[in-house]
């Protein structure tokens, strides 16, 4: 497994910002689900090591990143897609998603080759030598998506990786996602079912910070099914469903 | 003939030859020097550090040594430690370098870089001082004496900024400080650089900046909160 949490908690303040998440995931794409402010950010960061939680134990890539030697090599291995990407106007596509390979400190021979198959794959090779100040949105996304995928990462960690991204770039990202979840474990954090539907093999749903729902998208849409909720599609039928059950358990608890 | 080439594979050892990028000579020396190109490249990218800012810097300290030259005052020892605390301020951090949220989950760490960057910012501003002090013909002790009251000041607003996760916050407090100090030093002993050349000061300058540098350290091991 290269991914195992449990019981996993972070508190800011009183906030349970994510509140007992255990879960384990293997080579493939998982999706978190959830509605904004759910805890999906903060779990991903968690597992991206920028965040540590407050208890709970968690192994990446069968390493403990609590300690140093450990978190590092995690690191070397980790691609992660920050949920507002900050950028350098200054730098072309290249370099900035060269910067980042750099930093993961990737051999500086295969550097430039790694780089170059990285802008390719996101479909930016006309633009490699432009500066970001002059990409739209979507080409900022795929710049991130770029840096994240640079090291061939075996654990890819994306928080809204198709926000700003058009229906055709959604389409290639997807297939990009399938073609990396062959060998490494991809978690997907969204908002956007149909996503989830497309690529993840696996889903959890998460509100208030905890995991209300485990389970593949087949299993979810059979909740939406059971229970006739409300959506334009039969997976959003069954996230409706599953927040509906959960809202209304905490209700009836308080 | 082998007629199977792969196109892509090509194209990419083309695409990475066309696209690379050349480090310029300092990049070079510093991976040397630091053994580690991504803390190289981390470093020629400091905010405060690029040209801009240094062309900045270098008509901050050159008006203190006009000032210096026509008033007969020396203001290089009062404008340096300023100029070099707002730099460190900005060298690193949220806000001013897309790198900090990411950096955090890079090999290369985040404290290593915002280590160097400092060193550097100060580094550049004590060579800009040292150069414009001497030019102002200043007595030794006006030359180097800044250096201490310098470094305290960087250190305040490194602490401060780190510990705020605000650069301006930082920059803020290494300028009140340093004004505080200057006015104090004034009222005190009717001497616009008393803050710069008394010797009793320079102990707890000293003791200012470790204590200021203790608490960046440790203020950059904090947990990061979620936006």
């Amino acid at each position: 497994m290269n991914v195992e949490l449990d019981d996993l908690t972070r508190r800011f303040g009183r906030t349970h910002a994510v509140d007992g998440v255990s879960l384990q995931a293997g080579p493939g794409v998982f999706g978190l689900l959830g509605p904004n402010g759910a805890g999906k950010t903060s779990l991903l960061r968690m597992m991206a090591t920028v965040l540590p939680p407050t208890s709970g134990r968690m192994r990446l890539l069968g390493r403990d990143p609590a300690d140093h030697a450990p978190r590092r090599e995690i690191r070397r291995r980790l691609g992660y897609l920050p949920q507002t990407l900050g950028y350098y106007p200054g730098f072309t596509v290249v370099e900035f998603v060269e910067y980042f390979a750099l930093l993961k400190e990737m051999p500086p021979g295969q550097v430039p080759r790694a780089v170059a198959a990285a802008v390719e794959r996101v479909g930016l090779g006309e633009k490699a030598r432009a500066k970001l100040r002059t990409l739209s949105g979507g080409m900022l996304r795929r710049v991130g998506i770029a840096q994240a995928i640079v090291n061939d990462p075996d654990l890819l960690l994306l928080d809204e990786p198709t926000a700003g991204l058009d229906p055709e770039q959604r389409m290639d990202f997807r297939a990009l996602l399938r073609d990396v979840g062959q060998r490494a474990t991809v978690v997907v954090s969204t908002h956007l079912v149909e996503d989830v539907g497309a690529v993840c093999d696996d889903v959890a749903l998460i509100n208030a910070g905890k995991i209300v729902f485990h389970g593949s998208p087949a299993e979810l849409t059979a909740r939406g099914e059971e229970s006739g909720a409300a959506g334009d599609s039969a997976l959003e039928r069954g996230y409706s469903a599953v927040l509906a059950a959960t809202r209304s358990a905490a209700a009836a608890r308080s | 003939m082998n007629n199977d080439v792969n196109l892509d594979r090509v194209w990419l050892g083309v695409a990475a030859e066309v696209w690379r990028r050349r480090p310029g000579p300092v990049e070079r020396a510093a991976a040397c020097l630091l053994r580690s190109p991504g803390l190289a490249r981390a470093l020629v990218t400091t905010p405060s550090l690029l040209l801009g800012w240094t062309v900045a810097t270098v008509v901050a300290v050159a008006a203190g040594l006009a000032a210096t030259l026509t008033t007969g005052t020396a203001y290089v020892p009062l404008v340096a430690p300023a100029v070099a605390g707002v730099g460190i301020a900005y060298a690193y951090g949220p806000g001013m370098d897309p790198a900090w949220e990411l950096a955090g989950s890079m090999p290369v760490s985040d404290r290593m870089v915002l280590l160097v960057r400092a060193l550097a910012v100060f580094g550049l501003n004590a060579v800009l001082g040292l150069v414009a002090s001497a030019a102002s013909g200043a007595v030794a002790a006006l030359t180097f004496g800044w250096l201490v009251p310098m470094a305290a000041v960087c250190a305040l607003a490194l602490a401060a900024a780190t510990l705020s996760r605000s650069a301006n916050v930082g920059a803020a407090a290494g300028l009140a400080g340093w004004a505080m100090t200057v006015l104090g030093g004034r009222v005190a002993t009717g001497s616009m650089v008393a803050a710069a050349t008394a010797s009793s000061l320079v102990v707890p300058y000293l003791l200012g900046a470790a204590a200021c540098g203790v608490i960046a350290w440790y203020a950059a091991r904090i947990p990061r909160r979620t936006s």
